[in-house]
């Protein structure tokens, strides 16, 4: 008996030391010097890897983790970590749709006294300022700050005659949509089923004075408010584009990148689009992309369109918070480092390198940005920042946006008399728990 | 059967036409991760590369060049190989007891294999989930090792306690008859004759766990034990606004190398394995 | 090992039967002590965490909000089962089932018998036929995404009838179609080997009887054939069919559940690690685990598999 029994019980032996190994392999890294983990989405991965580094001190190192593409992806991933009260996620980016949620579960760090004062100054914008405070108390630092505008090609807006309206700011999507339509030309947007298909309807619905939920601090008994005039404006947008043949053929499954080949296309006059600021050094000519100077001298900028006439756009607004995770083992450096990569410098190298525009006014005014852009553009981005419409500020929002994806996707299907009632209905079964999402 | 031209014919085009099915979408895949992540962006429909649209080694350096990428190999390669080492150590001493012992609970141990290999994976990541981070597990190499292994552990046992029953024991007998110490029956004799077996099971368990998504993206978040396909399913490229189709693409060769490497290798095995395992004669 | 068939050291004073039944039991706590590892192992993972899933699934309880968790008894099975989602999510599933299953037995068939018969290129073949079976599910669903893709696939230019800029993900149908396609490419080599070794098991003898009386092949195939393989046939059935039940991986990077083509692990996948909603999550984690309990017992009574049998066990 002996003898095989030992053969056989051997390699369990070794094996269960490989496993052993393995699970310890790493906590092993530990030395003397605490390292922070920075989680950061992947927009502008080298400038904020290079401020990693500048932020790193005698005390610290901060080292970079990527997270997914997606907004919805990014928060599941950081959600799932902290619910698991890791003590390793010190810093991270949060898109600012999400800082309620985390901050209502307690996954985030206060930033109190002379720290919340440097994160959020007169300096800061009201718009990203906004984002970052949570029933009166601050839980993230503004890092920079992202507005959709229109881009298209001027050679388009003239043949369609409505480049003074797009100028003017006055242009409705109603008028864009029949503008390419009319000239060979498409309209590109968002309409996937995730997250910036909600920010397009957000925008839609407040762009028409209205909005998707008010009352948003009584949790999930906020009020639903999409079921109303500005819904249906909005709603008639969507079913307008979905049924014009200015809808590029992938409308169902668009998103931000899906679009940009559709500005200058082989044949067609190109497109109409809202999207985010980093379109602009999309085009920019360089050896890799191809683009010619032509090319980029006919791409043009406006005021995101109005839903209805005679009512002022409310641009969508995005861009990132930084977070400190509430589990951290070294609150007094990560508060630290969250403010050192949210200084006018970083922003500014943010805004320079990746098109990632600054949360703080007095940056626009640097040198170096205005030479790195169209001084309108910058001009544009800011107005836009200011005036622009920010998506619920709920701890459901999650299942706000999950439950509007939910009933207004596909666009093809959104019918202005029935989905906007149909949204609204869902929105408060999802929130009520009495709905499967 | 007879072998009328007609038939001949047939089981030409049958022959041509598995290939065709099996190694299309792969040709598909190799020749999407040629085109250019530029060309990918403005459109680039067709099979091959367009004119201009090729990217030469581009992408394969590019996705090579992502360390998440390259963590997320190295964790497949590192937690696939683990369970299959402990999966099939288990599983030889369950299929060995199945195949030569008379004991009570026989039964309860082969209904519980089956009950397994049907189980929905996807109503455990909730529980396991929970269970996992509190007990540290969650986002380890032994948090995906342990579910790897109890699902792999039925299709071991059933391959292994099949092959087994073929073995003829008496051989062992002989041996020790002709002086031979037990033990040396059991390696000299036993061993060689059951070695084919195990190493079938263990590539079937490899595959298993190399293929394995739900827990891959459920049980972790960083590139600390992210596999390779969860780590596909994220793939960020250069440019975070698109998906990098063609980067992906390449990845997804990468990915498959060791599969394609394994089964030239070892593709008499592997028809054997899934053969006897499943419908014994 | 070998000891326990060689029993050398036995007392020899003891008489014959005491001894039969001593080494009985010997060998039947050696028996224990061998899978018992392997036991613990599989029921660690899932029996226990399905218990837990059945306590959790009685609370209303979200990991974002913590603090409002509450017990609500049976209210999350009632919500799910009245949901209309929960149940357009089982006839996705049933119906991503149903078609899997059928389209890989026939062609599946189809090509086990070729390689029964093909006597050239044996090894190519195999081989070839192993890479759909051994590539990452994931890979598969991501070549037949682009593949469909309007703007980077060859799809719509290979298909008659189909325009090039036609969006296979825009609807439910096609989308459905589309999923379909990659699982149907990844499993039928799975299928046809499964149904290759049921093939070898058919006598030749008797196919040969039924050719001598004058059957023709068609007749042959299904009166001698099939009906010899039927215990191949249907193990083959009832794996794919539960298999399938489960489809995830695909949806997942297909569609991402977007134009209905959500299935029942998706919605439960997305309950509990996207929605945090651990208690809903929990429920349908139930429910789903019910749904391939009530499947096999369905397709082992119906078409009356005897899975011992089929597994050569006694």
């Amino acid at each position: 008996m002996r003898g095989p029994r030992r053969g056989l019980w051997r390699p369990l032996g070794v094996a269960a030391t490989i496993v052993l190994a393995a699970s310890t392999l790493s906590a092993c890294s530990e030395s003397g010097k605490p390292t922070l983990n920075w989680y950061i989405n992947p927009d502008g991965q080298d400038t904020l890897t290079s401020l990693a580094e500048q932020c790193s001190t005698d005390e610290y190192d901060i080292a970079i983790q990527l997270l997914p593409t997606g907004a919805t992806d990014q928060r599941t991933q950081l959600a799932r970590r902290l619910a698991a009260n890791d003590s390793t996620t010190d810093l991270m980016s949060l898109d600012p749709v999400f800082v309620p949620e985390f901050a209502n579960a307690d996954w985030l760090l206060e930033f109190e006294g002379d720290a919340a004062d440097a994160v959020v100054d007169d300096d800061v914008l009201a718009g990203p300022a906004d984002t970052v405070q949570w029933e009166d108390k601050i839980y993230a630092a503004p890092q920079w700050a992202n507005t959709q505008v229109l881009w298209y090609r001027e050679s388009l807006a003239e043949a369609a005659g409505i480049s003074d309206a797009l100028q003017e700011g006055t242009a409705t999507w109603s008028q864009v949509i029949d503008a390419a339509a009319q000239n060979d030309g498409t309209v590109g947007v968002q309409a996937d089923r995730y997250e910036a298909y909600m920010v397009w309807i957000n925008a839609l619905v407040q762009g028409a004075g209205g909005d998707i939920v008010s009352d948003t601090e009584a949790g999930v008994d906020a009020q639903v408010d999409i079921d109303s005039d500005a819904g249906r404006a909005a709603a008639e947008v969507v079913a307008q584009l979905a049924g014009s043949p200015a809808a590029q053929s992938d409308l169902s499954v668009s998103r931000e990148g899906t679009s940009l080949g559709a500005m200058f296309p082989d044949g067609g006059a190109g497109e109409f689009m809202t999207n985010w600021t980093f379109v602009y050094k999309n085009y920019e000519p360089n050896d890799t992309n191809g683009f010619t100077d032509e090319q980029f001298a006919d791409l043009a900028w406006a005021r995101y369109p109005r839903t209805v006439e005679g009512e002022e756009s409310k641009p969508p607004v995005g861009g990132i918070d930084i977070g400190v995770g509430a589990y951290t083992e070294h609150p007094e450096y990560a508060l630290e480092a969250a403010q050192c990569v949210t200084t006018p410098e970083a922003q500014l190298a943010l805004a320079v390198n990746d098109g990632l525009m600054p949360a703080r006014s007095s940056v626009y005014e640097e040198q170096e940005l205005v030479d790195a852009y169209d001084p309108t553009l910058l001009t544009l981005f800011r107005e836009s920042i200011e005036d622009g419409g920010p998506r619920p500020k709920s701890a459901f929002y999650n299942q706000i946006s999950g439950s509007v994806q939910s009933t207004w996707h596909p666009p093809a299907d959104v019918d202005p008399e029935r989905t906007p009632e149909r949204s609204a209905n869902f929105i408060r079964d999802v929130l009520g728990g009495k709905a499967l999402l | 059967m007879g072998n009328t031209p007609l038939r001949k014919i047939g089981v030409v085009v049958g022959a041509a036409l598995i290939l065709i099915w099996c190694l299309l979408p792969v040709a598909w895949i190799i020749s999407l991760s040629f085109k250019s992540q530029d060309a990918i962006t403005n459109g680039s429909p067709g099979f091959f590369p367009a004119e201009g649209g090729f990217a030469g080694w581009d992408n394969y350096v590019a996705a090579w060049d992502n360390e998440q990428f390259r963590r997320a190999i190295f964790n497949s390669i590192g937690i696939s190989l683990i369970a299959t080492l402990l999966s099939v150590i288990v599983a030889t001493l369950a299929a060995y007891a199945i195949a030569r012992l008379e004991f009570k609970g026989k039964k309860l141990v082969l209904s519980t294999a089956l009950a397994i290999a049907m189980f929905p994976v996807v109503s455990l990541v909730g529980p396991l989930f929970d269970m996992w981070r509190a007990v540290g597990l969650y986002d380890t190499w032994p948090g995906l090792i342990i579910p790897y292994m109890s699902f792999t552990l039925p299709l071991a046992i059933w391959t292994l306690s099949a092959f087994f029953r073929e073995i003829p024991w008496e051989m062992e007998q002989a041996a020790q008859v002709d002086g031979a110490t037990s033990w040396q029956a059991f390696r000299k004799v036993i061993v060689p004759l059951a070695a084919p077996g195990v190493f079938t099971a263990a590539i079937l368990t490899f595959f298993f766990a190399w293929n394995d998504f739900v827990f891959g993206i459920s049980l972790t978040s960083t590139e600390a034990a992210r596999p390779i396909p969860a780590s596909l399913s994220f793939f960020v490229g250069s440019d975070p606004f698109n998906r990098p189709a063609s980067l992906l693409a390449a990845g997804a060769v990468i990915a498959t190398v060791p599969i394609i490497v394994i089964v030239l290798l070892f593709q008499r095995k592997i028809v054997a394995g899934l053969t006897s395992g499943a419908v014994k004669g | 090992m070998s000891t326990t068939t060689a029993p050398a050291g036995a007392p020899a004073s003891r008489k014959d039967k005491a001894k039969a039944s001593d080494r009985a039991v010997a060998e039947n706590r050696l028996g224990l002590k061998l899978v018992l590892p392997a036991l613990v192992v599989m029921l660690f993972v899932t029996a226990f965490p399905m218990l837990q899933a059945l306590w959790l699934s009685l609370s209303n309880y979200a990991l974002t909000a913590p603090d409002d968790r509450s017990f609500v008894g049976a209210q999350n099975y009632v919500t799910a089962l009245t949901d209309p989602l929960f149940w357009r999510t089982m006839l996705v599933t049933v119906a991503i089932m149903v078609v899997t299953v059928f389209f890989e037995l026939v062609i599946g068939f189809v090509f086990a018998l070729v390689m029964h018969r093909v006597i050239f290129a044996r090894g190519i073949i195999r081989t070839s036929i192993l890479i759909p079976y051994g590539i990452i599910t994931v890979v598969s669903g991501f070549a037949w995404q682009f593949a469909f893709s309007g703007t980077n696939g060859f799809v719509n230019a290979w298909l008659p009838f189909v325009e090039d800029n036609f969006n296979w993900f825009g609807e439910q149908f096609p989308a459905l179609v589309a999923i379909c396609v990659s699982e149907i490419w990844k499993t039928t080599p799975f299928m046809s080997l499964l149904l290759l070794a049921g093939l070898a098991q058919v006598s030749e003898d008797m196919v040969e009887a039924a050719k001598v009386d004058g059957a023709t092949w068609w007749q042959r195939l299904w009166r001698v054939i099939l009906p010899n393989m039927r215990a191949a046939i249907m193990v083959a059935i009832l794996f794919r069919a539960l298999d399938a039940f489960r489809i995830f991986d695909n949806i997942f990077v297909m569609t991402n559940g977007a134009v209905n083509t959500e299935s029942v692990s998706f919605l439960t996948y997305r309950q509990v690690i996207e929605q945090f909603q651990i208690g809903m999550g929990s429920a349908l984690s139930v429910l789903l685990f019910l749904s391939v309990l009530i499947i096999a017992f369905g397709i082992v009574k119906l078409f009356r598999v005897d899975l011992a049998q089929a597994r050569g066990e006694g």
